[in-house]
């Protein structure tokens, strides 16, 4: 066991098991868990199928950057659209009360009368959960290859990927278990609150990888998300104030307007 | 046509997200690739940054106006 290596390997894979994992969560909570566990577990089995026929050859033969470029601009347009429609909801130019809340009573209706409705699996929810698990799965192998590599051919001998397997399998235990013990207070969030989080971090994890793909080195790198997300999440508060304002200027427009028509 | 319809709801269902973003990959595509705008290279985050926020600052400002 080369505990460095190990050691190194959970960090670097434990960030990588974070990213995808919140992904996992949000669409587990704000679609459906079905969808969710469905696009993990289609992932990694996808993974498993590459891992397996590729081996250590995967770093030659995947393209990484450009499966990042393809992601990102794809989380990017999942992103933006959740936060127009959270954007637009919060500045009162949509209805709250649109035809998912609808749909949502109906189902809570049911369920108070003691019925049930299985949850169907939503495209959305299963290609957002496969192409984040997909990627970072593969983030993680290449850390594994790459880390256990290294020390395998310094050293000349000793099971440098075997000890870079076992870093990445404890962080994403740990992290798994993390996101289950999170899970239930997540879920007393406010809907509308939870899918402007949501586009929120769609749009920075799109964002971020969109631009690795372009082989741009962010800052910090990957803690530089957290950053993506407090820009991206106050841009959208200002977006929000000033509709608001917008709003209120249009209502009092149509008020004197009014006012002025029922004038004598 | 549907099934192209369908893959456009699904994936944004929204013209100016879809051009905007389009469009800004396509000149980061540029600047990552011609070697005469590679100073350009170090701006590629914050480009990005920006045109994500201008295209969505774009699709607010036309259901705004819309709702008029």
């Amino acid at each position: 066991m080369e505990w460095a290596i190990a050691s190194a390997s959970f960090l670097a894979s434990a960030v990588e098991f974070v990213e995808a994992f919140t992904i996992v969560l949000v669409v587990g909570i704000t679609i459906n868990w079905r969808s969710s566990l469905v696009g993990a577990f289609a992932a990694a089995a996808t993974l498993a199928v590459i891992i397996g026929t590729l081996g250590v050859a995967l770093v030659k033969w995947v393209p990484l950057g450009d499966l990042r470029l393809f992601v990102g601009i794809i989380l990017i347009l999942f992103g933006l659209k959740w936060l127009k429609k959270a954007i637009l909801r919060y500045s009162g130019l949509k209805a709250l009360h649109d035809e998912e809340a609808i749909f949502e009573e109906t189902m809570a209706e049911v369920r108070a009368r003691g019925g049930t409705i299985a949850p169907r699996v939503h495209p959305f929810g299963v290609a957002l959960s496969y192409k984040a698990v997909l990627l970072e799965g593969l983030e993680v192998a290449f850390i594994v290859i790459t880390f256990g590599s290294s020390i395998q051919s310094a050293a000349g001998n000793g099971n440098g990927i075997g000890s870079a397997a076992i870093g990445a399998a404890v962080a994403g235990v740990l992290v798994i278990t993390a996101g289950v013990l999170v899970k239930a207070p997540l879920t007393k969030v406010p809907e509308n609150t939870l899918k402007f989080v949501v586009g929120v971090m769609l749009t920075s994890f799109g964002t971020f990888w969109a631009a690795e793909g372009f082989n741009y080195n962010w800052p910090l790198t990957d803690a530089f998300i957290p950053i993506l997300a407090v820009i991206f999440l106050a841009a959208s508060y200002l977006l929000v104030l000033f509709l608001k304002q917008q709003k209120r200027r249009q209502l009092a427009a149509s008020k004197a307007q009014v006012m002025e028509e029922v004038r004598p | 046509m549907k099934t192209l319809k369908a893959i456009y709801n699904f994936i944004v269902g929204d013209m100016i997200i879809l051009v905007g973003i389009l469009i800004i990959a396509i000149v980061l595509g540029l600047i990552a690739n011609i070697g005469a705008l590679a100073p350009l290279r170090v701006a590629i985050g914050p480009i990005l940054i920006v045109a994500a926020l201008a295209t969505l600052s774009a699709t607010l400002y036309r259901e705004a106006r819309g709702k008029r």
